[in-house]
């Protein structure tokens, strides 16, 4: 082979390398063909999955932590699907594992409420069973779509602004400015966040003025711009920070860490994590963290894997189920630094192994600490 | 022939004056050009700040001048780079991967809430050798096995990622514990933001490898003609690649600094910097041809676009009208800018 030869195969090599990585980002199959059935299906047909919208924030983790311990328990292989943030991603690659031809019991949590219905609809052609969780378009029911659509699930936005509010609200003795991080704008999971916030401070705490709000997509960096922004805007006429999730709020404190003024301004967000918990017992700034919303990503996966894994082994039929077991809001609990101690119980190594077996004795709703506490159609804003 | 006609033509002594009349006022136009441009974006650049001072007068305080300068620095250091890339006529997509990588290097080998090892200096020189590696490993597979930049870099702001996430792992967000570092990137030195002189001296070293030494006189060649180059026996190849290392280990640098900045450890460190870096390096006028540019014109890029985001906030914007109020802004900033240059602006198909 002569040398010139020898280098154009190299390179074609190359080229055939850099290729298939790039395909291999977005390998799109046909759904399978097999029509939606409802019968009862053998569990050692059976394969759990786990969707979740990035591995990076530490509440995909928990969800993956969840379905790990659901699927060591249930004795059932797991695939975890890495959406990369990307709804084109995250239907890809959902649609390949289903071409694979095993029935799939599945939890979503989606990137965008757009694409429950596709996800809906190729679970559906293969057979399985799936529950959506935090995003779907509000008109797209569960009951409408057949039994394949097994659920879906989320803890209330309303409740866990409301509770962050009244944080804030009695820890600044009702007044006092306050400055808002949503997180992506057309986000229904950060607006019910915000609606609920915005409700508890107009109706309770009129002496509260909200300065602005500055959406931070969900992005702790972003959030921390924002809030050294608003630091130039507002100085020390800032007296509390609400973040629509526990990243963003992160980014926030260190915003007024570094311009001196954490000691004077009180924080509250939903998530309660881990690293939060640090940072509340510490009493970090003055105790700058007064309210939290308490809810676990590995809880959310079990349950959403749980109620599906019960529909495709026909222990639940989903279509005779009340309207609040297929759209269902789960408790949030809301948490104050006096009662931090209580939750600590959640985040040791064995909590998500705990947590299942007890869901697999009570059943899906009525799991402490999350359980049913209402649903059966879209969430209901506070009026303006 | 025609060499011979032309020959005989200047030996019967024919008058050029007309000629070098013509190309002394194309010198002096091309002069006055380079001048105009960034003078037209200075003049931009001034008239937001008169604006945005007027509605908020909050704007024009020392505080919110220290503010926008810290914002800046980290695009700043990761432009110097981009701005060399695009001179030699490539693109460099991998900066936020860059970023990740080398900041999660850094955090989980110093002083951090995950315990571990705390190895000082060496972190630094570890991660930034994260960022030289993956910086190499883009200019030997775009120069050796010319892919184009665009997709080699595309692929490494992928591994970047990757390497950060696996780093990352399933463990706590690594907090930053070195009391020193903690907060030190906004701490005001000498009237200016830490991360800024940072990005001053790097953009002083900028300024001096593109003017005064080979790698930046013959990135410029590159992008006027490799062909040319190479028949000169220039080192066309070694350069690129050196050009490439620099630029990932600036853009490190930017993510070490980024981590630092929020305190904490995360795989999207650099996250929205490419949409600042890569437009701040247009806007400047740097052609994306390569070969025409400089880093002080992209200085003033990422200031007009720093200047614009921090002045949307202040003046009060409704955050649902933001994105589209600072796109039209940028495209009349660009129109004006670029005004002396409309004719000839390479990318104008």
């Amino acid at each position: 082979m002569s040398l010139k030869n020898k280098r154009s195969v190299f390179r074609l090599a190359a080229f055939a390398a850099v290729a298939t990585l790039a395909l291999a980002g977005c390998t799109s199959t046909a759904g399978g063909v097999a029509a939606g059935s409802t019968g009862p299906i053998a569990k050692e047909d059976l394969v759990l999955v786990a969707s979740v919208i990035n591995t990076t924030n530490p509440y995909f983790i928990a969800n993956i932590e969840g379905a790990k311990a659901l699927s060591k328990k249930l004795d059932i292989p797991l695939e975890i699907i890495d959406s990369q943030g990307s709804s084109q991603t995250e239907i890809s690659k959902i649609q390949a594992i289903l071409a694979q031809g095993k029935k799939v019991v599945m939890f979503v949590n989606t990137v965008a409420s757009s694409d429950t219905p596709t996800i809906v609809d190729a679970v559906k052609r293969a057979g399985g069973y799936v529950s959506i969780w935090w995003n779907k378009p509000d008109n797209f029911e569960p009951w409408d779509s057949g039994d394949n659509f097994v659920a879906f699930q989320k803890h209330p936005g309303v409740d866990s602004g409301r509770c962050n509010a009244k944080a804030i609200g009695d820890a600044l003795g009702g007044k006092g400015n306050v400055i808002m991080f949503p997180g992506v704008q057309d986000s229904t999971t950060s607006q019910t966040r915000v609606a609920g916030f915005e409700a508890e401070m107009r109706e309770n705490y009129p002496g509260i003025k909200i300065l602005e709000n500055q959406p931070s997509n969900w992005d702790p960096q972003l959030a921390n711009q924002n809030a050294k922004d608003l630091i130039a805007k507002y100085g020390d006429e800032i007296n509390g920070v609400w973040s629509a999730d526990d990243g963003m709020q992160l980014g926030a404190i260190q915003a007024f860490d570094d311009a001196g003024l954490l000691d004077k301004v009180k924080f509250a967000s939903d998530g309660l994590y881990p690293d939060t918990v640090e940072l509340m017992k510490k009493g970090y700034g003055n105790n700058a963290i007064v309210g939290e919303t308490f809810h676990r990503g590995y809880m959310a996966s079990a349950i959403g894997l749980y109620t599906a894994y019960l529909a495709a082994t026909g222990e639940i039929v989903p279509s005779e189920l009340p309207k609040e077991k297929r759209t269902s809001f789960f408790d949030i609990k809301c948490v104050t630094p006096d009662t931090l101690d209580e939750y600590l119980k959640y985040d040791t190594p064995t909590a998500a192994a705990d947590f299942v077996d007890k869901l697999v004795e009570t059943g899906p709703w009525d799991t402490e600490p999350a359980t049913l506490i209402g649903g059966g159609g879209p969430e209901v804003l506070p009026k303006p | 022939m025609v060499h011979n006609a032309l020959s005989k033509q200047s030996a019967v002594g024919i008058d050029t004056t007309a000629i070098r009349i013509r190309e002394s006022v194309i010198e002096r136009r091309a002069r006055f050009r380079g001048l105009a441009e960034p003078l037209s974006l200075l003049m931009a650049l001034a008239v937001l700040i008169v604006v945005f001072s007027l509605l908020n007068e909050r704007f024009l305080t020392t505080s919110n001048f220290q503010n926008v300068l810290t914002q800046s620095a980290i695009p700043l250091i990761v432009a110097v780079g981009a701005t060399l890339v695009i001179l030699l006529g490539s693109i460099d997509l991998s900066v936020e991967g860059v970023m990740g990588a080398t900041g999660m290097t850094w955090i989980l080998l110093s002083a951090n809430s995950r315990g571990g090892v705390d190895l000082g200096p060496w972190a630094w020189v570890i991660a930034l050798g994260v960022a030289l590696v993956l910086g190499v490993a883009s200019g030997l597979i775009f120069t050796a096995l010319k892919v184009p930049s665009f997709i080699v870099t595309l692929g490494m702001w992928y591994v970047g990622l990757g390497i950060a996430t696996m780093l990352y792992g399933t463990d706590l967000l690594p907090r930053l514990e070195d009391e020193g570092l903690k907060g030190w990137t906004s701490r005001i030195s000498f009237g200016l933001p830490n991360s800024f002189w940072v990005a001053l001296l790097v953009i002083g070293l900028g300024i001096l490898v593109l003017r005064s030494t080979r790698i930046g006189r013959v990135t410029l060649a590159i992008g006027n003609s490799e062909t040319i180059v190479r028949s000169a026996g220039l080192p066309a190849f070694r350069v690129k690649v050196a050009v490439f290392a620099i630029a990932a280990l600036l853009s490190g640098l930017g993510g070490i600094l980024a981590t630092v900045q929020l305190d904490i450890g995360s795989p999207t460190v650099g996250s929205g910097v490419l949409f600042i870096v890569i437009p701040a390096v247009v806007i400047g006028g740097t052609h994306l041809g390569g070969g025409k540019g400089g880093i002080l014109r992209t200085v003033l890029g990422v200031f007009l676009l720093t200047i614009l985001n921090n002045g949307l906030i202040l003046s009060g914007v409704e955050s649902s009208y933001q994105s589209a109020v600072t796109g039209a802004i940028l495209v009349a900033a660009i129109v004006f800018a670029a005004w002396s240059q409309r004719d000839r602006l390479r990318v104008a198909k």
